[in-house]
């Protein structure tokens, strides 16, 4: 059939130098003037998966356990689980193998199509959160990594906080896709003053499997 | 340009850096830490602007802008306090309310017309006849006012926004505010420190008096602020005003931008969990007559211009003060050279014999007891009048400069604001925290401390109990401090004078508002007692000041003279912002956040017009015909495309997803079969329509449904709400943006189809309201629904948002042979009228039920043990004859279509015009109406009654619904 | 905003992330029965109390949770939960 394309709600204005094709997406690996951090990373084709089961507990996604009380994160092989209620959990496959078989238990949706997912990374990430948001990710009761559910930019929000000390802080930020569009421009603008920049996937592979 | 005095540690200023402006035109010089008000000064302006009412001179009084003096239009925004703005490069300042300038006014003459202006006058004169109202008011808000703004006016500047969370936070950066942080930040915790000015120091920083063995208390405040600075939990926020304290300790600011920051102003919001208050005082003005006359000044700011910005305030001045700054100012002025005259005090004992010797050493004369009783000089101060406090004495002395102060008063707006008390202390005649909200705390000059190390340790204080709000420190370390500012000197007496002996005609309470003595007064006369009544009457501190110069004075006055027995002092409430604060400053960044579907950049290239509806943008329509009479005949007559993604889209499962659906939808959700759609629809408790859409079936206790756009984000939040006691496990997965929709609608549809996709779309298998799952080119799963909503021949397909634009081309290269045109939200509006298929929220409002519109086949009533919400109502509003119903009408002798949301009238409102159209299949316009009962059989006329129709009227008749295909063909073909 | 809600999921958060949803009145009555005046009273009648109450929210744009907390109506401030949180659909 004719040129079938999946389009990524997170449309960047820099040039991509290097892009990679990968179950039609065409994903950027690298972009021109990336500078020096922070970036802005979209991994909007990522694989996400949306976990509710009354009997939670009893379930291992691809073997991991999910964590036991709400908030809390675990990142395992690349995959990246959050617990989000009592019954509720989601899965992000953020550096594991790719086209990875959905699990067999009950209670799984694809919600891959319903969100945008962006990783913000380096020193300046949580300056520019708190020109967006009064979530307190800086709050010493809260050890990364952990999920806020709350509202970015005034759009309800799952943010996943993977670090949060110095060249190394992170977050993964996903909302409703429709949302793409003011919300990326909202963090740019925010970030612009620190010198975010988008990046390709390269920089966030590096980020995700450094040591 | 004056001579700076340029060798002063204190100093803000640097001499050496010019800064050119422009004022009236011509183009001046300041030097880089100058405020506008310091460099006006500087080049001999003494007249900054003239006063609301009366157009009096007005001038530099306090130097933090708690009045409106010194509000001038700088690059075109009014009322910008100048006393508080950093002069920039290239300024352009005006001066405010003047007829010809500031200097010579030909307004001036209103100041002799107060005669005519009592106390409330506008509530009294000028509104018989009710004619000359409108004709008064012109020419009072000709002659009144403070800056001017333009209709069109756009503001020009960067605002940002920042939102913080804290465990301290902590208002005012003086040497208790510091303390405060210090003390708190010691145990390891979170703290920000608030400071309205550029630098910190507060109380300390403008003075060179000893602090303890021979540090000055400037050295000493430069020693705090490097080890606040020093501290890395430590957040400083200078030039930030605090300008509002909520419950939960929530604070916020404004700071005003750096040349280095991206932002001129910043709107700063604050959670913490402790408050410390620090904000020091502000002076209590001294009443006397023409005590606001330009070259009088209160005693920091005769200091501060000097200590600060290195400017003698005046050449010969003659103080009038009532407390010890007056005369550690007198002689610290002195010794730079301004010639002292006299210094009145207001107290006749109590001075600190410290500074008495050093008056004397330096032959200054002090009066105890007596005070400025009137300020002479057209303009400007020539001559100031003193008089003994009984008023029997009087003393008349030549000066450019009046040094006026009551004493002091503690800045408590905010402890009030956030809802503590404050109490009148007759010791310092202040009114002093009382009851403080949770967690938050008071330090330093607030409390009425005025001795620095009591200051200082009350500061630390204050830091270890918000610390110990967070869970840090010891309660034995508290009872140590404690113990400690105990043992220093409290609060000093301050004095008790109300006002000079005189009648008050010019003597003013509140700069802003233009009100005198004279005016409250008056409003005592009429029978006015409690100062908040007397504020609204008299608008005294109703101002952009907002109370800072009369707050204390009014009911300090107000008690004093009501001739009432046992009248207590009571405060007046201040409310937020306490500071003037721009609107676009609380507007901050203000990002546009709206929703898109992923076929937005197509449909903008297609000549999309887009218009906000609820949480997304939606192409309304194709063209700048808004009737859309090609968009409509193409449907209706080939095919035509809209992008539906908007659509609510849902997917509920688990082991009790039918009971969910049992309670929310009225229909029977049993009955769903799969491969089939059902229409429901949702009521509220009062059987009032909701919302609707259809339900997929998609294996047991999981299903697909959808609903309509504006309900999408509420909808998980309300099936939940409704299931909240019963324990149900069940899973909602919000797809709405999951999905793009695409609604390929028309006679021709079929055959465009047929062209994407493998399986097949003749009408035998896959039928009206059918439902089939497939995928185009193995490889994009697509869920399609068989609908009928515009009328037409429709497949309503679901397609993974990322793939949306790939199948929207291919339906657009599939239909080209068929003329496949976009048609916008307004076709289908028109069309789906033409069909009468209603919309929620057009054709309902919150109060109509689902039988009003028709829908009541919908409705199951054999699940009661469902408790299906909104069912026991139906069951009471079944027989319910007042209820409106939803008609269908057409206009009399072919006329235009009455607006959506014309009234339906007799000689009253017998209901309105839901939605009416001009339709085009038709040739004549029809709509539909809620009308009362009677108005709903069919041939009734309908007196429908426009806006600003004045007595015309235009008519219509119910008809039969639907307009269109009554048959339904056509969606079925 | 100045008011918060702690939910039980996400803590203490922003008022403005939450939806109302009334006062606690227990669960839906039989509709055996019922009288339309009882149903009426069920739905709309409210104690309105000047002091603390007991309510339900919805963390709208959180965690989406329905769960009753303790306000006291009169400062607006959250009160200490004194019985255990039952959570709706959750």
């Amino acid at each position: 059939m004719k040129n079938i394309k999946r389009v990524s709600p997170v449309q960047l204005k820099s040039s991509p130098l290097k892009t990679e094709q990968k179950d039609n997406w065409d994903i950027v690996m690298e972009y021109a003037g990336e500078g020096d951090g922070p970036y802005l990373v979209d991994l909007s084709h990522k694989l996400r998966l949306d976990l509710q089961n009354g009997e939670i507990n009893a379930i291992t996604p691809f073997g991991i356990a999910i964590p036991d009380s709400p908030g809390k994160c675990v990142l395992q092989d690349g995959l990246l689980i959050n617990r989000m209620n009592k019954t509720q959990a989601s899965i992000y496959n953020l550096a594991g193998q790719d086209n990875v078989d959905m699990p067999d238990a009950t209670g799984y949706t694809d919600v891959t199509e319903s969100a945008l997912c962006v990783a913000i990374i380096g020193q300046q990430v949580f300056a520019i959160c708190e020109k967006l948001t009064s979530l307190d990710f800086m709050s010493p009761d809260y050890v990364a990594p952990f999920l806020f559910q709350g509202p970015f930019s005034h759009v309800p929000c799952q943010i996943v906080t993977l670090n949060k000390t110095g060249d190394d802080s992170g977050i993964i930020l996903t909302c409703s896709r429709g949302y793409g569009r003011d919300m990326i421009h909202a963090i740019l603008d925010a970030g612009d003053e620190f010198n975010l920049k988008p990046a390709g996937e390269n920089r966030f592979r590096n980020w995700i499997t450094r040591p | 340009m004056m001579n700076r005095l340029n060798h002063l540690p204190t100093l803000k200023i640097d001499t050496a850096r010019k800064i050119s402006f422009t004022y009236k035109g011509k183009i001046y010089y300041g030097v880089t830490g100058d405020t506008i008000a310091s460099a006006l000064f500087a080049n001999g302006v003494r007249i900054f602007g003239r006063s609301l009412k009366y157009h009096r001179p007005r001038g530099l009084y306090s130097l933090d802008g708690e009045c409106s003096n010194t509000c001038m239009q700088v690059n075109g925004i009014p009322n910008v306090r100048c006393e508080n703005t950093l002069l920039e490069d290239g300024m352009v300042v005006a001066e405010q309310n003047v007829k010809g300038s500031a200097e010579n006014d030909m307004m001036s003459f209103m100041d002799k017309l107060d005669w005519m202006m009592p106390a409330g006058f506008y509530y009294d004169v000028m509104h018989k006849p009710a004619k000359l109202w409108p004709v008064a008011m012109k020419q009072i808000r000709k002659a009144a006012g403070l800056g001017k703004i333009s209709p069109d006016f756009k503001m020009p500047g960067k605002y940002d926004e920042i939102f913080l969370n804290t465990d301290v936070c902590i208002i005012g950066g003086g040497p208790a505010g510091m303390m405060a942080a210090l003390s708190s930040a010691e145990k390891g915790l979170r703290v920000i420190l608030m400071e309205s000015r550029p630098w910190l120091g507060g109380f300390f920083e403008y003075r060179s008096a000893e602090y303890k063995d021979g540090q000055t208390l400037h050295d000493r405040a430069n020693d705090l602020a490097a080890q606040v600075r020093a501290r890395e939990n430590i957040r400083l926020f200078t030039h930030t005003a605090c300008v509002g304290t909520y419950n939960n300790n929530l604070v916020t600011g404004f700071q005003i931008g750096k040349k280095s920051d991206v932002f001129d102003q910043r709107y700063v919001e604050i959670r913490a969990k402790s408050v410390v208050v620090a904000a020091g005082c502000i002076e209590r003005p001294l009443l006397f007559d023409n005590n606001e006359r330009p070259g009088v000044m209160q005693i920091a700011c005769a200091l501060r211009m000097a200590k600060t910005y290195g400017q003698l305030p005046g050449t010969k001045a003659v103080f009038s003060i009532g407390h010890d700054l007056g005369l550690e100012a007198a002689i610290e002025l002195h010794d730079l050279g301004l010639i002292i005259d006299c210094v009145a005090d207001i107290r006749e004992d109590g001075q600190d014999p410290a500074l008495m010797q050093k008056l004397m050493d330096r032959n200054i004369p002090i009066l105890k007891g007596w005070v400025a009783a009137k300020a002479h000089g057209r303009k400007v101060v020539k001559k100031v009048t003193l008089s003994s406090i009984d008023g029997l004495m009087t003393r008349t002395l030549a000066c450019d400069l009046v040094v006026a102060s009551a004493g002091v008063t503690p800045v408590t707006g905010h402890i009030t604001v956030a809802l503590g008390t404050l109490k009148y202390d007759g010791h310092t005649g202040c009114f002093l925290p009382d009851r403080m909200p949770e967690k938050m705390y008071a330090a330093g000059r607030v409390l009425g401390l005025n001795d620095a190390m009591a200051i200082e340790a009350s500061g630390t204080l204050a830091g270890l109990k918000a610390a110990a709000d967070c869970g840090a420190g010891s309660s034995e370390e508290i009872g140590k401090v404690a113990k400690i500012v105990a043992s220093l000197p409290g609060p000093a007496r301050g004095s008790k004078l109300v006002t000079a002996p005189v009648k008050g005609r010019k003597s003013f309470i509140c700069f802003d508002e233009d009100a005198t003595i004279k005016n409250i007064k008056q409003a005592l006369a009429k029978g006015f007692d409690v100062p908040e009544l007397i504020k609204r009457f008299t608008a005294t501190g109703l101002g952009p000041g907002q109370g800072g110069i009369p707050g204390h004075n009014l009911p300090l006055y107000v008690a004093k003279y009501q001739t009432l027995p046992d009248v207590s002092i009571r405060p007046t409430n201040v409310r937020p912002p306490l500071v003037p604060t721009l609107i676009s400053t609380y507007a901050g960044t203000n990002h546009t956040m709206f929703k898109i579907t992923a076929m937005d950049q197509m449909q903008r290239k297609d000549g999309g017009i887009f218009r906000n509806i609820g949480v997304w943008q939606r192409a309304r329509y194709f063209s700048d015909d808004f009737s859309c009479k090609k968009e409509i005949e193409n449907v209706r007559n080939n095919v035509g495309m809209l992008d539906g993604s908007t659509l609510g889209k849902f997917r509920i499962h688990g082991p009790d997803a039918l009971k969910a659906l049992q309670r929310v939808y009225v229909s029977d959700m049993s009955k769903v079969k799969e491969g089939r759609i059902k229409y429901s629809a949702m009521c509220n408790d009062d059987g009032c329509v909701m919302d609707d859409g259809v339900v997929v079936k998609l294996g047991e206790n999981d299903y697909y449904f959808t609903t309509s756009t504006g309900r999408a984000g509420q909808t998980a939040e309300w099936i939940r709400y409704h299931t909240r006691y019963d324990g149900w496990d069940f899973a909602l997965v919000n797809l709405t943006d999951s999905m793009g929709v695409i609604n390929l609608s028309g006679p021709n549809a079929r055959k465009v189809l047929e062209k994407v996709v493998d399986i097949d779309v003749s009408n035998d298998a896959f039928g009206f309201s059918a439902y089939r799952e497939f995928k185009i080119a193995d490889t994009i799963p697509v869920r399609a629904m068989r609908l009928g909503f515009v009328g037409e021949l429709s497949y309503e397909l679901h397609v993974p948002a990322s793939y949306m634009q790939s199948v929207w081309i291919m339906l657009k290269e599939a239909g080209k042979p068929f003329n496949i045109q976009n048609f916008g939200v307004e076709a289908q509006n028109v069309l789906r009228m033409e069909k009468c298929h209603i919309i929620l929220g057009q054709e309902s409002e919150q109060r109509t039920n689902l039988l009003d519109v028709g829908l009541g086949f919908l409705w199951d009533r054999t699940k009661s043990e469902a408790k299906t919400v909104g069912a026991v109502a139906l069951r009471q509003a079944e027989n319910d004859p007042a209820r409106l119903k939803l008609v269908g009408f057409k206009m009399e002798n072919n006329g235009r279509a009455p607006k959506d949301g014309a009234l339906i009238v007799d000689t009253k409102v017998r209901g309105y015009v839901c939605t009416a159209r001009d339709s085009f299949a038709l040739n004549e316009a029809v709509g539909m109406a809620l009308v009362e009962a009677d108005l709903s059989r069919i041939g009734t006329r309908l007196e429908i009654f426009e806006d600003e129709c004045g007595d015309d009227r235009i008519y219509g008749t119910v008809v039969k619904m639907p307009f269109y295909d009554p048959e339904g063909k056509r969606m079925k073909m | 905003m100045a008011l918060t809600i702690t939910c039980p999921i996400c803590g203490k958060r922003n008022g403005y992330e939450f939806r109302f949803g009334g006062e606690e009145k227990g669960p839906r009555p039989e509709e055996e029965g019922l009288t339309p005046e009882a149903w009426c009273d069920y739905v709309h009648l409210n104690k309105c109390v000047a002091g603390v109450q007991e309510e339900w929210w919805c963390h709208k744009d959180g965690c989406g949770s329905w769960f009753k907390i303790h306000r006291d109506t009169t400062t607006n401030l959250e009160k200490e939960i004194k019985t255990v949180i039952e959570e709706a659909g959750k």
